[in-house]
């Protein structure tokens, strides 16, 4: 029989050799596949739309709070001017923010429909002429109404509500009372003809809420009721230059292209803008053109009815002066503002009882909101009511909008300062909010849109937290005209343009808070903080308007080279992954800082959620003060990218020494297994006249046929992967392989017992159960018993290793966008190398409870046959399991304990417990199997 | 290949040669509650499993009635089957087909543990070779079948009584490993008897032995018939043959 032959028979030398073979692939599959899949999604996925975030101030730290536009400034156009010009700059986009701009929605109403039917003389030209859409004057329907002939007396309660998400405030509630009933059609002689005018029913009073609210009136469709005005909405304005944003953002940009056509800085005069609409009324315009919006020096004006109502009202109450100008705007479409108009509505007696509840309709700002520009946001209808208005079809009815210039201040909101707090031991980031100023709002305008004095007993002011920063200029400039040029929806930009909106000063959003804890620590559902007007210094909405640099500086006051851009964003020329990329951005960056400018390298950055404990959130009536709880909102952590390739690389290199660990292991198994069985044959041999030298020979053929297998394997699989890494494993398993080998020969040479004989009787325990067998017979063969032990144990060590890897995989995709994403891209070998490890430790069991196989079913026997029962032999069984997994235990403990803390330290404790439960497990298992 | 015949011979009461006697036929018999070993038409087949392999008949309608104090000898050539009967005797594997009956009760009729608790009380096995536990001395493996009854402190004398019986009284504390074949077996033997055995079940005694060890076992086991203990013994030494009170020999 040759050597080849041998090796075959000899079940143990190809098992080892198979074992190590699957070693070195699995080597190839953590350098190969693993380690490339990390590279490539860390690099593909840490390069956002820009590179270097330029400030003029030093950033706090490695983790860097998502900012939006905070209005310090600090950097001139000079110098931005002088970082396009760089050769390593692409685009260098910068953004600012303007103002918070706060104005008072249009007045409210409650219409009650009272359509008195078709009326020539009311109906107008429009039906005559058949405007676009109008009904023909035989089709109007009869009349109809919701109110009674006869009046009835109505009390009206307003109120808004809003809301967070996490507690809700009545921002005030005011009632009204008063008659109302179905109008009449009066038709009156008067010089020239026939005069038709709508006249209430006897006895009506109407209803009338206190100023600016103007009472109640009847029209041919409706009974509108002036309702009180709804609290001011404040929403926040930044500047962009159009053209590098767009370049910035890409095709997702595209709704600034308007922008880019809005007048220089020396057309935007408000006054003549406005005079120019209203020569464009003098002079006669068609209803398609007011559709679509006159054309402002090519650009099709949509929205410009607000700024004709803004323009008259600043012109009447003499606001309008020679310096005001009209700003450019992108607004916002929709809001994420949580603000609640209701009205209820009831039917009293004359003594003021409750006769009939008729309804509470309510209405919220919603996804047609628009900023500067919402005509109607709350005008709610009477229960049981239709609106019939539609029969007039357009009759050149314009979006009036806001008739109220809006008040623009630089009192910025600024996300709250930060301190520090403990680290997590998932390396969570902790911090506490720092609780900036309260501020009052929910305030009524002192006079309202005709001039008159606003009933200020109408409103209870309300205290809000906010963190904001007054950065006004001293100069008072003149009041500002909204001028809409287009809109752009939120989402679809977070959306396109990815990180570039969570970074750092990186768009138009800040970053949600969720609430996780509540201010005694308890969890509770996580829930998303709403913007409401209550309470809103921690989560504002999206910018409400995006302007241009002339508007920063109209509606500021400031020249236009002032120092007024917070922040660019600059994405270097160099192409390619993040890693390709990283020293042309990195000495961008170097060039940038040499013009005394704080460059941040933003590439190979990631999110992550930081937990920020939010106190003095909130103030009952006595004014104390109440915690809001713990929030999580996504920060920006630098060198991300590295700080995920240096862990999970790590992961796998432990993974990867721990896989040949076992392997050395398991062959060091096999080869005591290899060695008991050819004992008998080596000394056969011997007796047949074999010289040692010729015994050795014989050995190392057999070890040299799997060696050779092993160096083909290895040569093959180091130039498949092309990895030294790989390289190296290779040869290590083979120097494992020659060692045993060596290892073998040498055992061979000499007849030795390896089971040792109990020298001293008297310090035994006496055999009289079981137990004391089961001890006896594993204190005879204690290099059997301790081999068994640690195969036990590394078994429980890779269990434990498992777990821990299992826990550490969904935390690391939890951590932040990054790590989630390169987590993913190696969870699936790194648990197939976890599971190997199990599986190695597993086999290693087999192998080393076959030590003693032999002897283990030759002793049953014995046992059997002198008349012990099942259950006695199987307690013999469970008693040497046991007492070996006792042994087993603190190794399999602490292994696990010990590769948790080199895999995920957090989890090392639930490695610890799965190793010892793997240990436990084992025992009923094996006692089960050896029968 | 199945070697069908079984041939008995029996001798009782006297020590010269009585004819053989051609094998009985199947009869099942009444139990007999004064006999403590008792096979009937026992056939041991192995093999004719899953893996197709024709199964091999070993032992065809064997029966035997072994009386207190009588000694059976199994005679046969290597492979005849006469560790197969031993170990059919002492209820360690079942016959193919055939009853075993222990002083008159059946096998078939006791579960695993009632099988167990009765071989202790009745039988005693001596494995070929007298396979002893390593790593337990001569006497902690006499006392080991006292074990389950708990009973090691008060058979301990026992032990030393019966290790001073089979010649062993000085080497009592000696580990398997340090005792020669005859030692092991007489250790073996002692170990059956500890629990006042009633039919000893030994399986070759004498086999790889000198001569003059092969006789003390011989001895011994003869002298145990004198205190009524039955001796079912597998052999093919010719003193041994000699002195039993029967035989079968296996062809």
């Amino acid at each position: 029989m040759n050597a080849v032959q041998r090796f075959i028979r000899s079940k143990v030398l190809l098992l080892t050799a198979a074992i190590l073979i699957a070693a070195m692939c699995l080597s190839v599959l953590v350098q190969s596949q693993s380690q490339a899949a990390l590279n490539r999604t860390v690099d593909e996925n840490s390069r956002g739309l820009y590179d270097v975030l330029v400030q003029a101030k030093a950033p706090s730290g490695a983790l860097l709070q998502p900012e939006i536009a905070n209005g310090t400034g600090g950097i001139s156009f000079e110098q931005l001017d002088s970082i396009r010009k760089l050769s390593g700059t692409s685009v260098a986009a910068p953004i600012s923010l303007v103002s918070r701009v706060t104005q008072n929605l249009e007045s409210p109403r409650l219409d009650a429909m009272d359509y008195l039917g078709y009326n020539a003389g009311l109906a107008g030209t429009a039906t005559a002429d058949q405007a676009a859409g109008a009904t023909a004057p035989d089709k109007w329907p009869a009349a109809e109404s919701v109110l009674s002939d006869e009046t009835k007396k109505y009390r009206l309660t307003a109120s808004a509500v809003s809301s967070d998400g996490v507690s809700e405030q009545t921002l005030f509630k005011s009632t009204a009372e008063g008659s109302l009933g179905k109008a009449k059609l009066v038709e009156e002689k008067a010089a020239g003809g026939n005069s038709i005018r709508i006249a209430a029913p006897e006895g009506e009073t109407g209803i009338k809420f206190p100023a600016p609210a103007g009472g109640s009136e009847h029209n041919l469709f409706n009974l509108s009721v002036s309702l009180p005005l709804a609290p001011e909405v404040t929403e926040s304005v930044v500047a962009v230059d159009p053209a590098a944003e767009r370049a910035l953002l890409g095709s997702s940009g595209d709704f600034l292209a308007p922008l880019e056509k809005a007048p220089p800085a020396d057309a935007r005069d408000a006054g003549a803008i406005g005079r120019y609409f209203e020569g464009l009324f003098t002079n006669g315009i068609g209803l398609d053109q007011l559709e679509e919006g006159p054309d402002f020096l090519g650009v099709k004006l949509k929205y410009w009815a607000p700024l004709m109502t803004q323009y008259q009202q600043a012109k009447r109450t003499g606001q309008l002066t020679a310096d005001s100008q009209a700003i450019p705007l992108i607004v916002r479409s929709g809001t994420s503002l949580d603000l609640k108009y209701n009205v209820k509505i009831e039917e009293i007696d004359d003594a003021g009882k409750v006769v009939k509840d008729v309804g509470t309709v309510s209405r919220s700002l919603d996804k047609d909101y628009l900023p500067f520009v919402s005509k109607d946001p709350f005008v709610l209808s009477w229960p049981g009511s239709t609106d019939h208005s539609s029969l007039l079809g357009s009759t050149g009815n314009f979006n009036q909008g806001l008739y109220t210039p809006a008040t623009w201040s630089t009192d910025f909101a600024a996300a709250p300062k930060y301190t520090d707090g403990e680290a997590a031991a998932n390396g969570a980031v902790e911090k506490t909010a720092v609780p900036g100023e309260w501020v009052t709002i929910n305030r009524l305008p002192e006079k309202s849109a005709n001039g008159t004095p606003v009933d200020q007993t109408q409103r209870e002011p309300v205290d809000e937290r906010s963190y904001r920063e007054n950065l006004a200029t001293g100069e008072q400039v003149a009041a500002p005209l909204a001028m809409v040029y287009g809109t752009f929806d939120p989402a679809a930009v977070a959306e396109a343009a990815g990180d570039v909106n969570k970074l750092p000063l990186g768009g138009y959003d800040p970053t949600p808070f969720t609430l996780v804890k509540d201010a005694e620590g308890k969890d509770v559902p996580a829930t998303e903080l709403e913007p409401s007007l209550s309470a809103t210094g921690l989560a504002s909405q999206s910018a409400g308007a995006i302007t241009d640099y002339y508007g920063l500086a109209a509606a500021r006051g400031y020249t236009d080279n002032a120092d007024v851009i917070d922040a660019i964003r600059v994405r270097a020329k160099a192409p390619g992954s993040w890693k390709e990329a990283q020293p042309e951005v990195e000495e961008l960056a170097n060039e940038i800082r040499a013009m005394g400018l704080e460059a941040t390298i933003v590439a190979g950055s990631a999110r992550e959620d930081a937990s920020i404990f939010v106190p003095g959130y909130s103030k009952d009536d006595a004014g104390k003060e109440s915690a809001l709880g713990t929030v999580q909102q996504s920060w920006v952590r630098q060198n991300a990218a590295e700080a995920v390739t240096g862990s999970l690389s790590g992961t796998n290199i432990t993974l990867l020494f721990l896989t040949l660990c076992g392997a050395a292991l398991l062959t060091g198994a096999s080869t005591v297994s290899y060695i008991r069985k050819r004992r008998s044959e080596a000394g056969t041999l011997r007796a047949m006249g074999w010289t040692q030298r010729r015994i050795r020979s014989w050995v190392l053929e057999e070890f040299g046929v799997g060696a050779v297998l092993l160096a083909v394997a290895g040569i093959v699989l180091s130039l498949l992967s092309w990895s030294l890494a790989t390289a190296l494993v290779c040869v290590a398993v083979l120097v494992l392989y020659a060692g045993a080998a060596l290892f073998a020969a040498q055992q061979l040479r000499h007849r030795d017992v390896i089971d040792q004989e109990p020298q001293h009787d008297e310090r035994l325990i006496p055999v009289d159960s079981p137990l004391t067998f089961a001890n006896r017979q594993l204190g005879t063969n204690k290099f059997n018993t301790l081999s068994l032990a640690v195969a036990v144990g590394v078994f429980g060590a890779a269990v434990g290793g498992l777990i821990a890897l299992l826990i550490d995989i969904p935390r690391a995709a939890g951590a932040s966008a990054l790590s989630g994403l390169a987590a993913a891209s190696v969870a699936l070998p790194s648990i197939l190398l976890a599971l190997a490890g199990v599986v190695v430790g597993l086999v290693l069991t087999l192998v080393t409870g076959r030590f003693e196989l032999n002897a283990k079913r030759q002793y049953l026997g014995i046992l059997e046959a002198m008349g012990w029962n099942p259950d006695m032999l199987r307690q013999v069984r469970l008693f040497e399991n046991a007492l070996v997994g006792t042994v087993a235990l603190p190794l399999g403990v602490l292994g696990a304990l010990g590769i948790g803390l080199l895999l995920a330290p957090y989890a090392a404790l639930w490695a610890g417990v799965a190793g010892l439960v793997a240990v436990l497990c084992w025992i009923p298992i094996a006692t089960k199997v050896v029968q | 290949m199945t070697n069908p015949t079984n041939v008995q011979r029996s001798r009782r009461g006297g020590s010269g040669e009585v004819p053989l006697q051609t094998r009985a036929n199947t009869i099942v018999k009444e139990a007999d509650h004064a006999t403590p070993l008792e096979l009937s038409d026992i056939t041991i087949r192995y093999g004719g499993g899953k893996g197709g392999a024709e199964a091999v008949s070993v032992v065809e309608g064997f029966d035997l009635t072994l009386h207190a104090g009588e000694m059976h000898c199994v005679a046969g050539r290597s492979g005849s089957g006469k560790t197969s009967i031993l170990t059919v005797g002492a209820g360690l594997t079942l016959p193919t087909s055939g009853r075993v009956f222990w002083e008159g009760d059946s096998l078939e009729s006791m579960g695993d543990d009632e099988i167990a608790d009765r071989r202790r009380a009745l039988i005693g096995y001596v494995d070929q070779g007298g396979a002893l536990i390593d790593g337990m001395s001569a006497l902690e493996n006499v006392l080991l079948p006292a074990v389950p009854d708990g009973e090691v402190d008060q058979r301990r004398d026992m032990a030393k009584d019966l290790l001073d019986l089979v010649g062993l009284g000085r080497r009592m504390r000696h580990r398997p490993a340090q005792l020669s074949g005859g030692e092991r077996q007489r250790v073996a033997i002692a170990r059956a008897l500890i629990l006042g055995t009633r039919v000893l079940v030994v399986d070759e005694p004498t086999a790889s032995l000198d001569r003059a060890s092969a006789n003390r076992i011989i001895s011994i086991l003869k002298d145990t018939t004198s205190d009524g203990i039955a001796v079912l013994v597998a052999s093919h030494d010719h003193e041994l043959v000699r002195l039993s009170d029967s035989l079968t020999e296996l062809i």
